[in-house]
């Protein structure tokens, strides 16, 4: 009897865990992957030699805010 | 003649409030008894469903599992709680009352500490270290090896490295290192800038990286633990000696005695001294091997290494 009701309440315990959804939603599995944004204005490549802010050749704008310096992304990113 | 008598029947009779304090510890006993059968069969029942969840769980944080895990010890809890509620109401209420009756002056008021003792060491020494012991094996089930999680981390960067290329140029890119969050990849062709995301399981690094820092320097955190519980025992062991001084008069005894004594208070500072050290080691190792893990977080896990050091 003991038994059974220590089990019971471990399934009834397991059901209701996997039941529950979690905070944020599902959580998305992904692979590694590369992409790339060219100028949506004039078609042209974005290098990282020009800055990273602006289009070189038209001057669209990416990025809105002023770069600081961060871990891979430093202040000399910005465009001038 | 004088009301001698009646006091020494006092003395030599047993109070009626025994039979009461003897029925309340046998039931005490039992009822505990039956907490700590509860408690095993839960923990018993409950542990290799633990290890099993914890395999089965998909999710990435494993939260599945530990909401099981906070449910049983949860249930743990209440079976400690009802000890302690009972304990109070039941042992404690009684002793108070009877205490306010019965002088401690009088021969029976042993009795009566003597019920309380027996209470408290059954609940205090034997119920709570069935239920320390019962909890710590709970709670060993979240232990997981992460070697095999770091391994298979190196094996899909060892797999992913070269395969992309630039997608203005079609150039090949070489990631250099295991990225945790988006980062920038010029080509080093067109020098076109281009994003690269790490995979979910590449971004996990960074959760598991210090506990697997701390698996790997367990053997100095276990060093430092021994180190830094001996000085507790030494003391005691001190202590016993002192104590076995008091009745003795033989003066070479009492000399050995002291010696002895002498001797367990120099280990007893070595132990005092050394401990920090040990931990000071432990830490800077497991720093160390935590920036080899994750070398990017680097500057900000410094930080915290200076500000712990400062808090032991």
């Amino acid at each position: 009897m003991e038994e059974k009701k220590v089990t019971s309440f471990l399934d009834k315990l397991k059901e209701k865990a996997q039941k529950q959804t979690n905070y944020g939603g599902e959580t998305e599995i992904t692979d590694a992957q590369m992409n790339l944004r060219d100028c949506p204005n004039c078609g042209a490549g974005r290098a990282k030699q020009d800055g990273v802010t602006h289009c070189a050749y038209c001057g669209f704008e990416f990025i809105q805010v002023k770069l600081t310096d961060g871990f891979y992304i430093k202040k000399e990113d910005n465009s001038i | 003649m004088f009301g001698f008598n009646k006091q020494k029947n006092e003395e030599t009779e047993i109070p009626e409030w025994n039979a009461e304090l003897h029925e309340s510890k046998e039931r005490w006993f039992t009822f505990l008894e039956k907490l700590e059968a509860k408690m095993e069969e839960l923990a018993t029942a409950a542990i290799p469903e633990l290890k099993q969840l914890l395999q089965e769980d998909e999710d990435l944080y494993k939260r599945t599992f530990h909401r099981v895990l906070a449910g049983i010890n949860g249930q743990l809890n209440n079976i400690r709680e009802k000890a302690r509620d009972t304990y109070e109401q039941k042992i404690d209420s009684l002793y108070y009352d009877l205490n306010a009756q019965v002088s401690v002056l009088s021969p029976h008021h042993d009795l009566l500490s003597d019920f309380r003792t027996a209470c408290s060491d059954r609940y205090h020494k034997d119920f709570e270290g069935k239920f320390d012991y019962w909890s710590s094996q709970i709670e060993k089930t979240q232990e997981r090896d992460l070697e095999i999680e770091y391994q298979k981390i190196l094996n899909e960067f060892e797999n992913i490295k070269d395969k992309f290329s630039c997608k203005q140029c079609g150039g090949n890119i070489t990631i250099d290192k295991i990225f945790l969050i988006e980062t920038y990849i010029p080509c080093p062709y067109c020098k076109s800038q281009n994003t690269f995301a790490p995979s979910t399981q590449a971004r996990m690094l960074q959760n598991i990286a210090r506990g697997l820092a701390e698996q790997r320097t367990v053997h100095l955190y276990e060093a430092f633990e021994t180190e830094n519980n001996k000085e507790r025992e030494l003391y005691h062991q001190r202590h016993e000696l002192s104590l076995s001084k008091i009745h003795e008069k033989d003066s070479k005894v009492l000399n050995d005695i002291k010696t002895k004594m002498d001797q367990l208070e120099t280990d007893r500072q070595n132990a005092i001294e050394n401990a920090p050290k040990l931990y000071q080691a432990y830490l800077r190792a497991m720093y160390d091997e935590w920036n080899k893990i994750t070398p990017d977080l680097k500057e900000h896990n410094e930080k915290m290494y200076q500000n712990q050091l400062q808090y032991k």
